[in-house]
């Protein structure tokens, strides 16, 4: 990764005196990457919405937990995801969009490696969980998944009660020292889920018993009862009916008080609902990332554009 | 810039939508006609006739509010669809207005006050005549989405301006030469006023046409050649 790097560097030096000629800009921002050589290499359109290797709008946030670079994803000989640059900002909901097959979920999978478990899938490129590349050799994969929970579009409770699914992660990390610690988390994990309540009655009956939006909480009881630090949804309410995605949403609007959460979906209006920033996916590129707000009232790229107002295809 | 969805439905609804508009672009334009023709004439029928015309402008108006309602409502658009459909209710409000400015010239003629003289009138008839074509060119770009049409007429919209402040003067000029003309004056003011007026909702209009038509992606969709495409799953 040493070229990128020097050629972000080189980036952002320019960046930062093109920057210096605009006083309309309060901090210069950190340059779009060009991680190629020539030929494909975009000017800058404007000072506030750089190119990466295409992508339109600002990758780069402040406060990053994941700062993803030039990443790659191979699944035998097809490239599914090209050059992606994104970070993962704390304490924000991520909405990731594009049509099927674009290398949304893809990419989800890079940031705990779930790609691990395919068969021949390879990923190269940088990713960076605060500060540290989580593709190193050396990283413990059950550490890096306690850290970045997942909640996927079916809800999986474990045919556990409903206490167990909850207090299962605690267990296996060594969490707790003691039953009433572990109550405590229980309970709290439950609290924060808005499930408490519906279940404080019936912790030890099934988790499998719960209707599909209790589960899907459920699930997300389990994924925060660890306190990773970025919880990942792969489409969380595809399965479930308008009031349990609703309560599904509010509870994704608590708890990225606490957590760093990307979300992939094929709701436009719930990436519109819920989340800060937007990316969209287009054929195994990132095609244009930028703030929710200005993604879905003025997309900066034809394609968001299209995909969004039902003009894509 | 309205068509293209994968949603023929959703097409229809807002081509239609446009059309209404559009349509209501046409009685406006035909009320601006009237209203000054009746001023410089100094007849009241005509000036009846648009007043009478005003309610078909007003249940437009009232329509087309409802339409755009029932748009957001069921289709919750986005991006340009949401900027368009905003933008043509803002067209709808200022042809509302601009029918408003039309109405207050035909009741000065209804009253039937001191009648102005042929200097008034001439000056009156060619501020009216700038009007209505501003307000025409105005509603062409819109029918048509047409960005550089808009762009003339906002151009336009300053000699209008001029125009309207050199009449004042004139009236002003007649007034102090004979007290008499003063009432007259002051009637004439206002209906220059109401001219002026319909070229300002002439120009917002074109600016709005301008929110809807303008290009305002950074990258076209070339941009995605030449690895995006070889890789389709």
């Amino acid at each position: 990764m040493s070229t990128s790097n020097e050629s972000i560097q080189e980036r952002k030096t320019v960046d930062a005196v093109s920057a210096s000629e605009d006083p309309s800009r309060k901090r210069p921002v950190e340059a779009g990457l060009n991680l190629k050589p020539s030929g494909r290499v975009q000017a800058p359109i404007s000072l506030d919405h750089k190119t990466g290797d295409r992508t339109v709008g600002q990758f780069t946030v402040d406060d990053a937990v994941f700062a993803c670079r030039d990443v790659n994803v191979f699944y035998g000989s097809k490239h599914a995801l090209r050059n992606v640059n994104i970070d993962v900002a704390r304490k924000q909901v991520l909405a990731m969009i594009g049509p099927s097959g674009c290398g949304k979920s893809t990419f989800l999978r890079c940031l705990n490696r779930m790609n691990d478990t395919v068969p021949g899938a390879r990923v190269t490129g940088t990713i960076k969980l605060d500060g540290t590349d989580i593709q190193g050799a050396d990283q413990d994969v059950v550490r890096l998944r306690a850290r970045v929970g997942m909640v996927f579009q079916k809800p999986n409770p474990f045919p556990k009660s409903i206490y167990d699914n909850v207090a299962y992660g605690p267990r296996i990390h060594g969490i707790t020292r003691s039953r009433a610690d572990l109550d405590e988390i229980v309970c709290t994990s439950l609290q924060r889920a808005g499930l408490w309540d519906e279940v404080k009655d019936r912790l030890t009956k099934p988790g499998t018993g719960l209707s599909g939006g209790q589960q899907q909480r459920l699930c997300i009881a389990r994924a925060i009862a660890i306190s990773p630090e970025v919880i990942l949804m792969d489409e969380p309410c595809s399965a479930l009916d308008p009031i349990a995605t609703a309560r599904v949403e509010d509870l994704i609007e608590v708890l990225r008080e606490s957590y760093a959460i990307v979300i992939v979906t094929h709701s436009m209006q719930q990436a519109a609902r819920v989340s800060q920033r937007t990316a969209y996916f287009h054929m195994g590129e990132l095609i244009e990332v930028g703030e929710t707000d200005r993604v879905f009232t003025n997309p900066r790229h034809r394609l968001t554009e299209d995909y969004i107002t039902g003009r894509f295809g | 810039m309205l068509e293209g969805h994968i949603s023929r439905a959703f097409d229809g609804a807002l081509a239609s939508f446009h059309i209404r508009v559009v349509e209501m672009g046409g009685l406006v334009l035909d009320q601006v006609r009237e209203a000054a023709a009746a001023y410089t004439e100094w007849v009241v029928a005509p000036a009846q006739h648009v007043l009478e015309r005003e309610a078909e402008v007003n249940e437009y108006n009232s329509r087309l509010n409802d339409e755009q309602l029932l748009l957001i409502a069921r289709r919750q658009p986005v991006a340009g669809d949401l900027r368009a459909i905003i933008a043509i209710t803002n067209v709808v409000a200022e042809l509302e207005r601009a029918g408003d400015e039309a109405k207050k010239i035909a009741r000065t003629v209804i009253a039937q006050g001191s009648r102005p003289g042929p200097a008034t009138s001439r000056d009156v008839r060619h501020l009216g005549s700038l009007a209505v074509t501003l307000l025409r060119t105005a509603l062409e770009s819109f029918d048509r989405l047409d960005v550089a049409l808009a762009a003339e007429v906002i151009a336009q919209d300053k000699e209008l301006d001029e125009e309207y402040a050199a009449g004042l003067r004139r009236l002003m000029t007649r007034a102090m030469e004979d007290p008499r003309q003063v009432s007259v004056a002051l009637e004439a003011a206002f209906a220059l006023k109401s001219l002026e007026r319909i070229g300002d909702h002439a120009r917002n209009l074109a600016r709005h046409v301008q929110s809807i038509g303008g290009d305002h992606h950074v990258l076209p969709e070339t941009a995605m050649t030449p690895s995006g495409t070889s890789n389709r799953a």
